[in-house]
């Protein structure tokens, strides 16, 4: 049941550029969390981006949601940061001159996720979720 | 027909609809109620947008499209997240907090019940009787297949139910999926989306129907590893854990039911769970409160059609 979640992963709105003042220091677009319902950013054992085939470092990127801008590898730590199914996570990738206006590009996430109640009998379940779409930068 | 027991219908009915966002909670609970429902369950971590921790103003807010909708919330749905942390399962103060947390939000809109999961812990749920008591709140373990009432931990839920100490404030509620005993139609889609060739499945289907063993399945004829592995699937999900006789067992604790479902064809009768036996149990048993309409099948486009058929059938059994 959980695949057809997969497939709103990565939200139908364009990447944006992220402006400082007359500098562009990157591009952001939106994620939503691929299930039935909502999950602590803990439950995130890892996520990976990639943009038209080449991976980004997770040290150039950063995950922002509830207001608050995280890195990758706190991830896991985030236990009391809930992440609502209709609040969309931006994934921001730091890269000078973000992208030019107008282009579109391939942009694919994966993560694994860990859904917390799941273990009737003691194991949890740890899923892939892959979405890939073709989003223009607006 | 016996108006002690009502069909409500639970929001995760609407899980497809939501997350790709066709309505919002107000558009679901203007649906449920143009459907003639009159009794809701909320899934919290699923629509609460400041989950865990509602705002007094969203509850304002939701009490006040449930009185625009003359609706009714029964069940305030929560989970036992025992895997939140990456590091260790939840230790018993958090999953008291979390319990307690539920309860209170629950309470303040409106619910009477929280359905809480059987990781909650046979001390726990215990330990949880004085504040049910101080809130008047049912606190009820949902019982999903895979579990049935043999499982260790339920027959010591079941204890802990029946004991005069818990007077009526523990309960459970049963999900119709313990008496599902054959793949219902997504299940067969999935399968066949991977790979199962059609045939051969209803063939897989129909043996595991007449009540052979896996073992007994793989050996009529070939199957590939991805077969292999949706038979295993089959044995494992499609077995119906409890038997229908169970159900008169649970039902004296039981404050509410899930009428879980996957599909139902036009003509209104599911070929998975059997429903003509079970309402029954639940007419007979002196049943007062809500059975949920819980569609399981995810199609968002067919949710309100599922939803009716399931309304449909039900009526009609509850009437005969």
């Amino acid at each position: 049941m959980f695949d057809e979640f997969n497939k709103l992963m990565v939200a139908e709105s364009d990447i944006s550029n992220i402006k400082a003042g007359e500098s562009v220091v990157g591009y952001e677009f939106n994620v939503q969390y691929p299930s039935y319902r909502g999950t602590f950013l803990s439950c995130i054992e890892a996520f990976t981006v990639d943009v038209d085939g080449e991976e980004i470092a997770p040290d150039e990127m950063a995950f922002f949601i509830n207001g608050k801008e995280v890195l990758i590898e706190e991830l896991h730590e985030l236990f009391r940061e809930y992440w609502f199914i209709l609040d969309y996570a931006k994934v921001r990738v730091y890269r000078k001159g973000g992208l030019p206006q107008g282009s579109t590009h391939k942009v694919h996430v994966f993560m694994k996720h860990r859904i917390p109640y799941t273990g009737y009998f003691g194991n949890y379940m740890v899923l892939d979720a892959h979405c890939q779409k073709e989003l223009a930068v607006g | 027909m016996n108006s002690d027991i009502k069909l409500g219908v639970t929001l995760f009915s609407f899980s497809g609809v939501y997350s790709q966002r066709r309505m919002d909670l107000e558009g679901i609970l203007k649906t449920v109620h143009e459907m003639g429902y009159k009794g809701i369950e909320l899934v919290a971590a699923q629509m609460v947008p400041e989950y865990p921790d509602p705002s007094d103003r969203w509850i304002g807010e939701f009490r006040n499209l449930l009185e625009k909708y003359s609706l009714e919330l029964v069940t305030w749905s929560a989970y036992i997240d025992m895997g939140i942390r990456s590091d260790r399962d939840l230790s018993p103060a958090e999953i008291i907090q979390y319990t307690r947390n539920d309860m209170i939000y629950a309470k303040r809109a409106g619910a009477s019940i929280v359905r809480t999961q059987h990781a909650i812990t046979p001390e726990i749920f215990k330990r949880m009787i004085p504040f049910c008591k101080e809130l008047d709140m049912n606190l009820s373990i949902e019982m999903h297949s895979p579990h049935h009432p043999d499982v260790p931990v339920w027959k010591e839920y079941l204890e802990i139910m029946a004991s005069p100490d818990s007077e009526g404030y523990l309960g459970v509620v049963p999900d119709f999926s313990i008496f599902q005993h054959t793949p219902h139609e997504p299940a067969k889609k999935e399968f066949m989306e991977g790979g199962f060739d059609e045939e051969k499945l209803m063939r897989v289907i129909a043996l595991h129907d007449a009540g052979k063993s896996e073992e007994e399945i793989l050996s009529t004829e070939s199957f590939t590893d991805f077969e292999k592995r949706s038979v295993h699937d089959i044995k494992h999900r499609f077995s119906a854990p409890a038997k229908v006789e169970d159900l008169g067992n649970l039902l004296p604790y039981a404050p509410y039911i899930h009428g879980k479902f996957h599909y139902l064809p036009a003509n209104c009768v599911d070929p998975t769970i059997p429903f003509e036996k079970l309402i029954p149990i639940i007419k007979e048993s002196g049943f007062k409160g809500y059975i949920a309409s819980e569609y399981e099948g995810g199609d968002a486009e067919h949710t309100v059609e599922q939803l009716s058929r399931f309304v449909k059938m039900n009526t009609a059994l509850l009437n005969s």
